[in-house]
């Protein structure tokens, strides 16, 4: 049953483990003092206080181990650890021991802190360690009590909080130590069976996860093989209307040249549909990217550059500004500019005669964040969630262009994800819709 | 007219005759073959000054295996190839590689499909006289 948790949730409970460990450490330290303050309970305070002392100095230890095992992001195995929890557990059992017995042993109340021992143990070990760690932990308490009981201990008497023949009395330690017995072993019982179950449902939803991808991935191949054949007799298609249409093979009437000119512009539509879902479709299969620096300014620069005579036409202005800090990036060059070129002629698409499109480009953070924003037709505020989907048009863009592949915002998202940015869009105030993505900035 | 002869490697039958009719109307002598076999052998029989290769035959492999094949050969090494795949734009194939490496690919030219007439007519144009000069 080792490692019922992931090696990073482990890492985690870890960490958390040392920060209760400190409020333990903290509580300690200041119940000695006020019950010796405001209490008048006689306490061995020197002792305790000492021990508190020699538990930071140990929880340090412990907080600077697992840094060093965790340093630069990297993952210690779960076996190691799991020996790590274990032993802290373990050392715990030992220290709440101790301190019990410098502190009235079976007459302080504290010795249902064995409790929460149990309860981290079957939470972040197995059934049997867990069962294992009761039975320590009930050996430990009943030996403590036993040996201070029979005189072979000192018994630190707490003068002013109970009574003093309650160590010795053979049934009150009998019934004590009955009760604490089954308490610790119902938790260890109640615990794991919660824990288990939730670690089931865990492994459950990961396989199905996994299942998912996997149907997924199958399905994308079926895609990719597909639309590859497609795009074979499309091409045939296209090359042979292509002749015909420019007269090369004999004159055509005006009818015949006006039929074949349209069979031959809805095979070029479909062509360049094939063709995104091909290129969709790649992206998502192949598992890497090519990652090298490139200059995201050229990248900027050069899609502008191919912008530019369709914005013209349309008398669209197109104003930039990139922010001096912005770099280099990692990643594919090819890529990127090519989302960066849909995302404008998109802009300059949906906006009327006579508009603007901005593009910014600034360091933000860890990122670089690129905006391009445009005064044209919005999107319609209850299709926003789903403008990035495949094969979704939102309907006003339906409306200025009847036959769009509905497929270049989800190549954008696929793109920039891949390169561990994000994408999103807002509406513009004042009207038009802003398309954000961030790139991370570190080279 | 244009004068050359050309031979198209590819196992598309219509891309063929689409290609057949634009170089032949062009005044160019045009064979064919189905795959890389029949290639070499209609390449025994009458060089060529051009060779217009599909990437994808039977395998997917199989146009750039002919290209290796044909260029380790002296005797065809100066046969001029134009391929037809959109492969420059997309993947990290190394041009300028020397011979026997995995990424070698020695071609002169790459045309994506579907073809444009005068895309064709164009780098066919040119590649003849690169060759004649």
């Amino acid at each position: 049953m080792e490692g019922l948790l992931k090696s990073t949730s482990l890492i985690q409970r870890a960490y958390w483990l040392i920060k209760l460990r400190w409020v333990a450490i903290a509580t300690l330290a200041a119940a000695t003092l006020v019950a010796v303050r405001f209490m008048s309970v006689s306490l061995a305070t020197r002792v305790l206080l000492t021990i508190s002392l020699l538990l930071v100095v140990y929880n340090f230890v412990l907080y600077d181990l697992l840094q060093y095992w965790t340093r630069g992001g990297k993952a210690p195995s779960p076996t190691r650890i799991g020996r790590f929890l274990t032993f802290q557990i373990v050392g715990d059992l030992f220290i709440l021991a101790a301190i019990l017995h410098f502190s009235g042993g079976i007459e302080n109340p504290f010795s249902f802190f064995f409790v929460f021992h149990m309860i981290m143990a079957s939470i972040l070990r197995s059934r049997r360690q867990s069962y294992l760690q009761a039975t320590l932990a009930v050996l430990l308490f009943a030996g403590l009590i036993a040996l201070e009981a029979t005189g072979v201990l000192p018994h630190y008497h707490l003068a002013g909080f109970a009574d003093h023949g309650l160590y010795s009395d053979r049934s009150f330690v009998l019934g004590f130590l009955f009760v604490f017995t089954v308490t610790l072993y119902l938790v260890v019982y109640m615990t794991t069976s919660i824990s288990e179950q939730l670690h089931t449902q865990q492994d459950d939803l990961e396989k199905a996860n996994s299942l998912l991808e996997e149907k997924d991935q199958v399905k994308n191949q079926y895609v990719l093989r597909v639309t590859h054949d497609i795009k074979g007799h499309l091409a045939a298609i296209q090359s042979c209307l292509e002749i015909v249409f420019n007269g090369m093979v004999g004159p055509l009437n005006e009818k015949q040249a006006d039929l074949v000119e349209r069979a031959f512009r809805r095979t070029t539509k479909c062509m360049a549909f094939v063709t995104a879902l091909l290129k969709l479709t790649r992206m998502k299969l192949s598992g890497h990217l090519e990652r090298e620096r490139f200059s995201l300014k050229n990248c900027i620069l050069s899609s502008l550059a191919s912008v530019q005579s369709r914005a013209q036409a349309k008398s669209i202005t197109v104003q930039y500004r990139i922010d001096p800090a912005v770099e280099d990036v990692l990643g594919e060059s090819v890529l990127i500019e090519e989302t960066l070129t849909n995302m404008l002629f998109n802009a300059v698409k949906y906006t009327p005669d006579g508009g603007q499109v901005n593009l910014e480009a600034m360091p933000d953070g860890d990122f670089i964040k690129v905006r391009i924003s445009d005064n044209g037709i919005g999107i319609p505020p209850a299709e926003l969630p789903r403008i990035f989907e495949e094969f979704y048009r939102a309907e006003n863009a339906r409306a200025v262009e009847r036959d769009g592949t509905g497929l270049g915002l989800a190549f954008a998202k696929e793109v920039i994800e891949r390169h561990g940015g994000s994408i999103w869009v807002e509406n513009n105030p004042g009207g038009g819709s802003t398309f954000t993505f961030t790139l991370p900035n570190k080279v | 007219m244009a004068q050359g002869k050309i031979l198209i490697i590819d196992d598309d039958p219509d891309i063929t005759e689409a290609m057949t009719v634009v170089l032949e109307n062009r005044g160019y002598q045009v064979r064919s073959a189905q795959d890389g076999t029949q290639g070499m052998e209609q390449l025994k029989k009458s060089r060529p000054d051009l060779i217009i290769l599909d990437v994808m035959m039977r395998t997917s492999q199989e146009g750039f295996e002919f290209s290796r094949e044909l260029k380790s050969n002296p005797k065809y090494k100066n046969i001029p190839i134009l391929m037809l795949t959109a492969v420059k734009q997309k993947t990290g194939l190394d041009f300028k590689a020397d011979a026997g490496d995995q990424a070698w690919l020695p071609v002169e030219e790459f045309l994506d499909k579907p073809v444009k007439p005068d895309m064709l007519l164009e780098k066919v144009e040119d590649l003849l006289s690169a060759r004649e000069a």
